[in-house]
């Protein structure tokens, strides 16, 4: 019986996706490339851990391969980690095996030999309900389920043949430097509408008068490298939920906008009248950033 | 000469969705538009042929509505324009677009390199490069920021969760790019006059013996309402403004 095929290259989100399975209480398999992965996935609540040793040193050459296995053991569901390496694999076995894919999903149930999914659409304008028949494979993201702990499971071990015409020449981490915003109360964001980067001491004052870390969109991170990739909000950055998200020369385009939407109040300044975000706010000022947020600052220095 | 092809899409502009009070959506007044990072994959397109003396494609799947975007991809520079359009793309999802993607590519001669985007705007999926990958069994690199070809090798980087890849691979293959790589320019007039007078070629789903029928059935697609309170000072002086704003904030709690 193999129900439920998990895999993440982030040990912790194939945990969380145990956690899934366990709750539909579905018999789950982990699979892993990384002997030191396997030996802490063990404890994590599944059936079984399998190490498929291929010894390729980038986890999605091993796509063939377990696509192959997924077939002969009689899957119904590959569960895989939404990350970047995850949704290469998933989408490559979902090729190799013929069948149907739910990308990214915000909810996931698997009865009755189908699974029924819903995920946005249209950068978050639309949410989506579906239903595919199995054998199937679905991308989840973290924080949608509780990682279980378990006695410990078999590891079992299998040597695959990776497809090796990908080589690895090397690999360079990015230095974390972002600070976490997931749980940050107060968050100022900052966008396009600031125009030189000598222009962010004006936004850290701001920031640093409401005691609120700092956000931005997806261009001032990715195109302008002015704050950190792991502080823009969106459906491709963070989902964020602070009491206070205040804005500045944000133009509040849906797929920035899906990622503060458990916001608890929202500001903006934007200079366009007609700019899209305010009508996702709670309050506003239409004004030049130049204009407002000196003042502004002013103010809640001088209001604390 | 080998010839490279870029994929795009032909989406509905997100921000002409109509929501409905009762959360149905209205997408009558919606135009068409390439899908935002699908212009990257063209501009990659171009920059590798410019290293490399390749010919250009583009190849798109819509409805037959889907001609109407053949002039905008061309004007981005490639030199033909592959189409398929059907109306079974109202229902298509990626396993049935990924197998007309494949099958059209086996068509166009001498296809050595497939360029995707990261991810379409209104799917944003970013499964369809490695699917059209596995079917045609060439090795597929995602998440790429930069790319250089030396004959049929190619040096991609990839940006991934905490770190930069680089790797090697042979062409075939196809290649997923992310768009901080690859920022496109806007045609000029010249070009965009010079588009109109590309060569197309259709191609019909039959024809390339593919089945339409999707693994995903759709049970409902609902809109979202954002439900905030919309008080936006527009009138008196900047400071005018300011003063109401941190009043406002008072009231609710969030300067305390
Ligand atoms: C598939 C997909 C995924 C995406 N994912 C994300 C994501 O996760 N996160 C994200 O942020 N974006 C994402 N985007 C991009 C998104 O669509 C928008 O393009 C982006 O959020 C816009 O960023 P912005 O508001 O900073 O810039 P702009 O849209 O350029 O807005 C700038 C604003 O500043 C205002 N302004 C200019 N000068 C001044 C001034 N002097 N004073 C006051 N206001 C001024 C302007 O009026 C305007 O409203 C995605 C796009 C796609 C297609
Ligand atoms: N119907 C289509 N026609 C041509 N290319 C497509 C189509 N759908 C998706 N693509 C390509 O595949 C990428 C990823 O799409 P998706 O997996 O739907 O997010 C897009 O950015 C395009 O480059």
């Amino acid at each position: 019986m193999n129900e439920v095929l998990i895999y993440s290259d982030k040990p912790s989100l194939a945990a969380e996706l145990v956690g899934f399975a366990r709750e539909e209480e579905h018999d789950v398999t982990i699979v892993t490339f990384s002997p030191e992965e396997a030996s802490e996935l063990v404890g994590c609540g599944a059936s079984k851990v399998v190490l498929l040793d291929g010894d390729s040193d980038i986890p999605e050459n091993n796509a063939r391969a377990l696509a192959g296995l997924i077939d002969e053991w009689g899957v119904s569901l590959f569960a895989v980690g939404a990350t970047p390496r995850g949704r290469d694999l998933a989408a490559r076995v979902a090729g190799y095996l013929g069948c149907g894919m739910a990308s990214d999903v915000s909810a996931v149930h698997l009865l009755d030999g189908k699974l029924s999914t819903e995920r946005l659409m249209y950068g978050g304008a639309m949410v989506r309900s579906e239903e595919f028949s199995t054998p199937v494979v679905v991308t989840i993201p973290s924080g949608r389920f509780e990682a279980v702990r378990g006695v410990d499971s078999p590891l079992e071990t299998i040597v695959i043949q990776p497809d090796m015409r990908v080589h690895l020449v090397e690999r360079e981490p990015l230095s974390q430097e972002g600070a976490d915003l997931s749980c940050a109360p107060r968050i100022v964001s900052v966008g396009m509408g600031v125009s030189k980067r000598e222009d962010m001491a004006l936004i850290e004052g701001l920031a640093a008068a409401l005691d609120a870390r700092i956000g931005c969109t997806r261009g001032i991170a990715e195109e302008r490298g002015w704050v950190p990739a792991e502080q823009y909000v969106g459906i491709s950055g963070v989902s964020v939920a602070p009491d206070l998200y205040l804005s500045v020369g944000v133009s509040g385009q849906v797929q920035h906008m899906v990622g503060v939407r458990d916001a608890k109040v929202i500001v903006a300044i934007d200079k366009n009248e007609k700019a899209p975000i305010f009508r996702e706010a709670d309050f506003g000022i239409v004004g030049d950033l130049y204009a407002v947020v000196p003042l502004l600052t002013d103010a809640l220095v001088t209001a604390r | 000469m080998a010839t490279i092809v870029a994929c795009y899409k032909w989406v509905l502009d997100e921000e002409d969705l109509v929501i409905n009070p009762d959360r149905s959506i209205d997408v009558s007044h919606a135009r068409g538009k390439i899908s935002e990072f699908d212009k990257s994959a063209i501009e990659a397109t171009m920059q590798v042929a410019a290293q490399t003396g390749d010919a250009t494609a583009t190849l798109t799947f819509g409805t037959p509505d889907v001609r109407k975007s053949l002039k905008d991809a061309l004007s981005r520079g490639p030199a033909t324009g592959y189409w398929v359009g059907d109306a079974a793309a109202c229902d298509a999802d990626a396993l049935v677009t990924s197998q007309v993607l494949a099958s059209a590519i086996r068509t166009i001669d001498g296809t050595s390199l497939v360029i995707c985007a990261e991810g379409a705007s209104d799917t944003y999926a970013r499964q369809i490069a490695p699917r059209v990958g596995a079917l045609l069994d060439w090795p597929t690199v995602t998440s790429v920021i930069e790319m250089k070809v030396e004959g049929d090798s190619i040096t991609a980087t990839r940006k991934l969760d905490g770190c930069l890849e680089t790797v090697t691979v042979n062409r075939p293959c196809v290649i997923a790019v992310l768009p901080a790589g690859y920022e496109p320019p806007i045609p000029g007039l010249k070009a965009v006059l010079s588009a109109g007078k590309k060569p197309l070629h259709e191609l019909g789903i039959a024809e390339l013996g593919c089945d339409p029928a999707p693994a995903a059935k759709v049970l409902s697609s609902q809109g979202f309402i954002a439900n905030r309170r919309n008080v936006i000072f527009v009138d008196g002086d900047a400071s005018d403004k300011v003063t109401s704003l941190v009043s406002a904030l008072k009231k609710e709690g969030m300067l305390s």
